[in-house]
């Protein structure tokens, strides 16, 4: 399929198209008109999803989350598609939040395989899709080879990105498995396990053998390193310990409050002149 | 063996209500710590020797499971960005000689006015400057509570300092001062030698570094943990030069304040500026407090005053209760402010 640019701006093209789409179509239109968003990544960017939802609710239609799982065969005992389910499910319920307020509907759908397949599985599904709007990691090229209808990029800064800063295809697969959130949360258990049980062997050993610790521990002058020693890998092993623990439990501290601060000093800082980070959509249809 | 002290120490033996008494106390005090820099420990001598630990055991003790709990929290609190390592190092050493001096100015009073001359000292001094800096941060903790400004606009008596270009100058860049040493050496003396008088030397330091050094209370307190730390390991070598570490008190009470240090720590995350403030003073009043009840047993000995023996007994008993109530109250407050921040941001969360 050809690659057509317009001088309309992308927000209006995507309105004329679905006007015309409607005009030809009449009153014969029975299916539901809606955008075809996608991406490969678990989380799918913010920007992209700002975009979909504020586009849905002036043409008044719904969205159709696509998450692609483009390595489902990837050799790694299936952890990497257990990560991308979680991850896509804290992504639909962010989504979902996101549409709710503006009253847009938004249905998810897990696929896997090529995206340029899986979008022409899904343009060609029961829906009518008015155009498809891709997230950043997905090549454009890719895509309007096989998608019957237009295709938009949103660009946005990568720092409006969330968690996703990187795109899973451009690097060596574990960079992708650890951007996903929940891999944090297994890190710190498996932390949990392997810190606690040092701690607990470190414990049991002085405790057990508490007369001869007290003999030699209290002897004083070089025998002195002895305690600050057992003392520094007890805030080691057990510092690392607590600090899982809590993290595993989900006690972990407000990145709202400290992420702000940090970077309200660095924009200050560096950027002297304020840039437009509005997201941006282009078209190619 | 080394030193004199040792012949005479005797090591008690632990059973189950001793181990938990001090893995709690262990945790409300790691709690307070991580969150206020210094301050959760004050409980811990006292309460060691109510179990019948010899009062020499237990200040060494005491002090050996400081330092690893100030040196986790550092850690855990420089991951947040908060710990000026540079200002805390700096202040560490001078600390260090703080606590020297205030040994030394110890030893004197000891020798000049005996035993309970000391006590009478050290509790005085507790009164005197929890009361004066404990009301100061109190006042303005209400004050920002009160002013409708976003951010705190700082000590004037700190941004006059930091104008006094005296050699040599430091440049403190997560504090985001530049101030001369000189005003650096005394705040670090005065806590250090609060240190070796009541155990306590962020009650000085803390405001020190707020008032004086121009650090923001979140900053204030994260570097005080690197102070603490370095006066921790410094005195702790001694004590263990002298061998009246107890390891396995040690362990018990770090096995507690070690989870609460790093909670404490994630609290300063959530808490608005004043907060710390708020929590710091509130401490350091009840503390005086609690001193002051005290003070009588020391004036008996002195032939000062003539209380009767049983109520010197009761009061001796609520001195310590009133403090473990002002270790609680921070605990509860901290503790309170931690989860209702963290709902509150879990729902705008979720509200996008």
């Amino acid at each position: 399929m050809g690659q057509r640019h317009t001088n309309l701006s992308p927000e209006n093209q995507a309105l004329e198209i679905s006007m015309r789409h409607q005009s030809c179509s009449g009153m014969k239109t029975t299916k539901p008109t809606c955008i075809l968003v996608v991406t490969r990544n678990g989380h799918m960017a913010e920007p992209v999803m700002d975009y979909a939802v504020n586009v849905a609710e002036r043409m008044k239609c719904s969205i159709l989350a696509a998450h692609i799982n483009t390595l489902p065969f990837y050799r790694d005992g299936g952890r990497r598609s257990a990560l991308f389910t979680a991850a896509m499910q804290e992504s639909t319920t962010l989504f979902e939040n996101k549409a709710r307020g503006r009253n847009v509907t938004v249905e998810h759908i897990g696929d896997a395989g090529r995206i340029g397949k899986a979008i022409k599985r899904l343009c060609h599904s029961e829906r009518r899709i008015e155009f498809v709007v891709i997230d950043q990691g997905i090549r454009l090229d890719e895509v309007t080879a096989h998608s019957p209808v237009p295709v938009f990029t949103v660009n946005y800064p990568r720092k409006q990105a969330g968690l996703q800063r990187k795109t899973v295809t451009s690097q060596p697969s574990q960079q992708g498995v650890q951007r996903m959130s929940t891999a944090r949360r297994k890190r710190h258990l498996h932390n949990c396990l392997v810190f606690g049980g040092l701690t607990t062997a470190l414990y049991a050993a002085v405790f057990t053998n508490q007369d001869v610790v007290m003999t030699y521990f209290s002897k004083g002058g070089v025998f002195a390193l002895l305690p600050v020693s057992v003392v520094f890998a007890v805030s080691y092993f057990h510092g690392n310990f607590t600090s899982s623990f809590w993290s595993a439990l989900g006690i972990e501290g407000s990145t709202a409050s400290a992420g702000k601060k940090a970077e309200v000093r660095k924009e200050a800082e560096t950027a002297p002149v304020r840039k437009d980070t509005r997201p941006r959509a282009q078209v190619n249809a | 063996m080394h030193g004199p002290v040792t012949e005479v120490l005797q090591f008690i033996d632990l059973n189950a209500s001793s181990i938990i008494f001090l893995f709690i106390v262990g945790f409300i005090g790691g709690l307070v710590s991580g969150f206020i820099g210094s301050g959760g420990a004050f409980v811990l001598t006292p309460g060691m020797m109510s179990l019948g630990v010899p009062g020499t055991v237990a200040v060494a003790s005491n002090m050996c499971h400081k330092f690893p709990k100030a040196l986790v929290g550092a850690i855990k609190r420089h991951k947040y960005g908060q710990v000026d390592i540079k200002l805390g190092l700096i202040m560490g050493i001078f600390a260090e000689a703080g606590v020297q001096i205030g040994i030394m100015v110890q030893r004197h009073i000891l020798e000049k006015f005996g035993q309970a001359g000391s006590n009478l000292y050290v509790s005085f001094i507790f009164v005197m400057v929890l009361v004066i800096v404990g009301s100061f941060v109190m006042r303005d903790a209400i004050l920002i509570k009160k002013s409708t400004a976003t951010s705190p606009t700082g000590s004037p008596l700190a941004r006059r300092l930091q104008q006094i270009e005296l050699w040599p100058m430091i440049t403190c860049k997560t504090a985001n001062l530049r101030i001369s040493m000189w005003f650096l050496v005394p705040v670090a003396l005065a806590t250090g030698m609060l240190a070796a008088t009541i155990a306590v030397g962020g009650f000085i330091g803390v405001p020190g570094l707020m008032y004086i050094i121009g650090a923001t209370s979140i900053v204030a307190s994260a570097t005080e943990l690197v102070i603490a730390f370095v006066m921790g390991l410094g005195g702790t070598l001694i004590w263990a030069y002298y061998g009246t570490v107890d390891i396995r008190l040690v362990m018990i009470i770090l096995a507690g304040s070690l989870f609460g240090v790093q909670l404490g720590a994630i609290g300063t995350t959530y808490v608005k500026d004043y907060m710390i403030k708020y929590v710091m003073a509130l401490i350091m009043l009840i503390v005086a407090v609690s001193r002051f009840f005290a003070m009588p047993k020391y004036l008996n000995e002195l032939h000062l005053t003539s209380f009767t023996d049983g109520s010197v007994s009761l009061m001796t008993q609520l001195s310590f209760g009133v403090m473990c109530f002002a270790l609680l109250t921070g605990a509860t407050i901290i503790l309170v402010n931690l989860f209702k921040a963290r709902s509150y941001e879990r729902v705008a969360a979720a509200r996008g």
